[in-house]
């Protein structure tokens, strides 16, 4: 007989974000407003106010010069200045921040890989970094790394900087809408911060009705209008009307922002178990209440066939949803109703336009040839950003699976056509050589059918690796937004790799130029560093890969491109 | 995005194209009393240097030279223009010399090398996704010992868990030594798989599932395992000759292609300085 071990079932706050946080720390934390100005019964019984701040929360302190975030981070947290002061900086060189800008080889340089390139794998000089970084790395006594610039007054007097100080918030915006952090921000002196992850954030914000007002008050007045008038449906409207549309819209979040941790037991689901997990946005057969906006996140659209349900796209940032609906009840007397379900795919976050609003001032702003002809009323198929002809090309099979991977993060997913592949390595050799003879991915992966998604970092658009990261190595490169590690400022924690949904970032050990390993002087580990594709990001031809594959079976493709996803290497 | 019908239908007519303007120019030449024989080997020699040079392309992945897939093109339409060049120049006549003799043998073999690499590379891709799961090449030794330990540890639990040899002893006698065993050592049926034929793998099965009546309930599950496990090792068997085939044809034909090159660059050589001797 089999005896089951019963214990009782994990809690979110089974894990708080910090063993350190205690009753003290919350009663001073309390002391401060907007924490004091809440009201603790205004929060439900199974997320007391004390509860969240003693679970989500946990005090850091921070000495003169050390960097709290880093401009073009992901974060998950916001900050609130408990003691001292901080000085946000905007547009400060990312070179003194420790990240090297990925330049390309010159010519000569490139051809030089054929006899520079070392002989033993994953080869690191010794040499110190001679660059023009005014970062260093210190560890506390926790063994937590923390990044500091070494000249702060130097720095202070060269670059056009905001001080804020005890009692502010900041961070909250890009902790709540998983976007870039849009500074850097600095400790000017000893600072004791409250970092409240997001989960507490997000409760504290749907529960406190001031800080909800607060914080929607500041993204209405810093990202909202720019983002409406990003999406071309607003652009007609004047600033009055776009002012007035922007204070109607509702702001809303769905699904888990951890998705990338439990989406791998969720896979082992059946399909319609996997369905029933993603939080309905828009319901089939429903009046259309609003016009969807995705701000961030990935949405499944799916459409009631026979006793389940069958994806016909999936949409992310910047796509809009029910706008046809809506624009066909604004001209008709015949109503209809959504044709298709909205469902999150990990966390989304979207914006919702009233239908009111959409009918009295976005609809009548566009010319005549914009409007799209009635639906019929017969059919099931209201066409979606008018490239449903791609997507028909796309196999509905394949679409599931890469919707329920979660492909479709992916800008630069690797994707294999098995018909035309014939194993010759070509692709991985070519990426050895433009990587100093370590291969950056491996020609293996999930597959479907005759595709396979090797294990190649696929620069998501949702980069949940780069959350975490205690110096800021993982990041976006400038200009083309690929995912990139600066070697000399990783420091082998390992957070991004573990991180990574997709397994495709390596953690490896170095080695000096006799292949010894290089260890760590006080443990006499060996010292790891993260590793993988960067899109060939200092070569002069681009991904040497694709470019390597003589067959035309692999090619890079952006999943939010649905018309190179249908052209793929078909 | 052109497709690959419509980009090989392209290629085709611009290989033709060239072929006729080849033929033209020869033909002029030859009406003038011109020795095509010369135009006609230099031009295959230099084609021959620009079909050779799609493996320096290959050494050099990170310049901005092109696709490798448009060398690929490339090397193969072109290729396919060499054929007309070579019958020009042999004038559809065999060689007599030993160099001539050689030196178009080893155009032959280069050149159906070629074509069936071609082919091999266009039928096997295809053939090897659809059978099993993809498999890295250089992990099938691997995977081949990990398969064999399984069976192994599946013999021991037959004996261990149930106190009985049925399995073991039939095994160990008939089918493990002479059959299982060794068809689990090392790659097998090469030629089978080539072909496509499942007889071997079909006939070690059919031994197995005949000794079913002297197993009881367990020791059938275990056969089952057994002969799952032999189904994996067959398909790695057919990944292994299959990619065994689509990596050593170039062993054929690119050191054959160097060959080709040092002989048609000494027959020039040697022609030239008999053509200047004669005149």
């Amino acid at each position: 007989m089999t005896l089951n071990v019963r214990i009782q079932r994990p809690a979110r706050l089974d894990m708080p974000f910090s063993h350190e946080t205690s009753e003290e720390d919350v009663d001073r934390v309390l002391t401060f407003p907007p924490f004091s100005h809440m009201d603790p019964a205004k929060f439900p019984s199974h997320a007391p106010l004390r509860e969240i701040l003693l679970n989500d929360t946990r005090i850091l302190r921070y000495r003169a010069g050390d960097i709290v975030v880093r401009e073009g981070d992901y974060g998950n947290s916001a900050y609130f200045i408990m003691s001292g002061s901080v000085q946000v900086f905007l547009n400060l060189p990312k070179s003194i921040l420790g990240r090297k800008e990925p330049r390309r080889k010159g010519l000569f340089n490139a051809i030089a890989q054929l006899w520079r390139n070392p002989t033993q794998p994953e080869e690191r000089t010794l040499s110190p970094d001679t660059g023009v970084s005014r970062v260093k790395t210190r560890y506390d006594k926790a063994g937590n790394a923390h990044v500091f610039l070494q000249d702060l007054p130097v720095i202070l007097g060269e670059y056009e900087t905001n001080r804020i100080e005890v009692g502010d918030l900041f961070g909250e915006i890009s902790a709540l809408g998983r976007v870039a952090r849009t500074a850097t921000i600095v400790a000017d002196q000893e600072t004791e911060l409250l970092e409240i992850r997001w989960q507490g954030l997000r409760r504290l914000r749907l529960f406190d009705q001031r800080l909800k007002e607060d914080i929607d008050a500041r993204y209405r007045e810093r990202n909202l209008k720019v983002h409406l008038l990003q999406t071309p449906l607003f652009q007609h409207l004047t600033l009055e009307q776009l002012e007035e549309v922007a204070n109607q819209v509702e702001f809303q979040s769905y699904g888990d922002f951890d998705w990338y941790g439990p989406y791998k037991a969720i896979m082992s689901r059946s399909a319609a178990e996997r369905l029933d997990h993603e939080p309905i946005i828009a319901e089939e057969g429903h009046y259309p209440n609003g016009l969807i906006l995705i701000r961030s996140g990935f949405v499944r659209l799916s459409q009631q066939f026979g006793h389940g349900h069958r994806t016909l796209t999936y949409l992310g940032r910047g796509k809009i949803y029910g706008l046809e609906e809506i624009e066909h009840n604004w001209q008709s007397e015949a109503r209809i109703s959504l044709k298709h379900t909205l469902r999150a795919i990990g966390y989304v976050d979207i914006l919702l336009v009233p239908t009111h609003v959409i009918e009295s001032l976005v609809l009548p702003s566009l010319p005549s040839a914009q409007l799209r002809p009635l639906v019929p009323s017969n059919t099931r198929h209201v066409p979606v950003q008018r490239d449903r002809e791609h997507e028909r090309r796309i196999d509905p099979d394949f679409l599931e699976f890469l919707v329920d991977e979660r492909f479709i993060n992916g800008t630069s997913t690797m994707m294999i056509n098995l018909d035309r592949c014939t194993g010759c390595d070509d692709c991985v050799r070519a990426c050895a050589t433009a990587h100093e003879n370590n291969p950056r991915f491996t020609r293996h992966g999930k597959r479907d059918g005759k595709y396979l998604i090797a294990n190649a970092c696929m620069h998501c658009v949702d980069p949940v690796c780069l959350i975490g990261c205690p110096t800021g190595a993982i990041h976006r490169e400038g200009f083309h937004g690929h995912v990139v590690i600066d070697d000399t400022t990783c420091v082998g924690c390992s957070t991004c790799a573990n991180s990574c949904p997709y397994d495709n970032i390596q953690m490896v050990d170095i080695r000096d130029e006799n292949g010894h390993l290089i260890l760590d002087e006080r443990t006499h580990a060996p010292i790891l560093k993260a590793t993988k594709c960067d899109l060939c990001v200092d070569q002069l031809g681009g991904p040497a890969c694709q470019r390597a594959c003589p067959h035309d079976a692999l090619q890079r493709i952006d999943m939010s491109d649905l018309f190179s996803l249908s052209n793929g290497p078909n | 995005m052109t497709s690959f019908a419509s980009r090989r239908w392209r290629n085709l007519v611009i290989c033709g194209a060239l072929s006729i303007l080849i033929v033209g120019i020869h033909f002029a030449y030859s009406v003038t009393l011109y020795r095509t024989v010369f135009f006609s080997g230099w031009l295959l020699f230099f084609v021959l240097l620009a079909l050779a040079s799609y493996n320096v392309r290959k050494k050099l992945p990170f310049l901005p030279l092109g696709t490798s897939s448009s060398w690929l093109q490339f090397h193969i339409y072109i290729g396919y223009l060499t054929l007309v060049l070579f019958a020009i120049h042999i004038g559809l006549h065999v060689p007599n010399g030993w160099i001539e003799g050689t030196l178009a043998l080893l155009y032959v073999v280069v050149a159906g090398s070629g074509i069936t690499g071609i082919g091999l590379t266009r039928w096997y891709s295809r053939r090897l996704a659809m059978r099993g799961r993809e498999v890295i090449f250089e992990r099938i030794p691997a995977m081949r010992k990990h398969l064999r330990e399984d069976v192994e540890d599946l013999l021991v639990r037959s004996a261990a868990e149930m106190g009985s040899t049925t399995i073991a002893d039939f095994s160990s006698r008939r089918v493990l030594t002479n059959q299982v065993i060794p068809f689990l050592e090392g790659p097998k049926n090469f030629f089978w798989h080539l072909i496509g034929s499942h007889r071997p793998r079909d006939e070690l099965l059919t031994k197995l599932q005949s000794q079913d009546r002297y197993f009881n309930e367990s020791e059938r599950k275990i056969a089952q395992e057994i002969g799952t496990l032999i189904l994996a090792k067959d398909d790695l068997d057919y990944h292994n000759a299959h990619q065994l085939v689509l990596k050593y044809w170039l062993f054929i034909h690119i050191p054959l292609s160097y060959s080709l090159l040092i002989l048609s660059l000494i027959h020039g050589a040697l022609a030239s300085a008999y053509r200047e001797s004669s005149s």
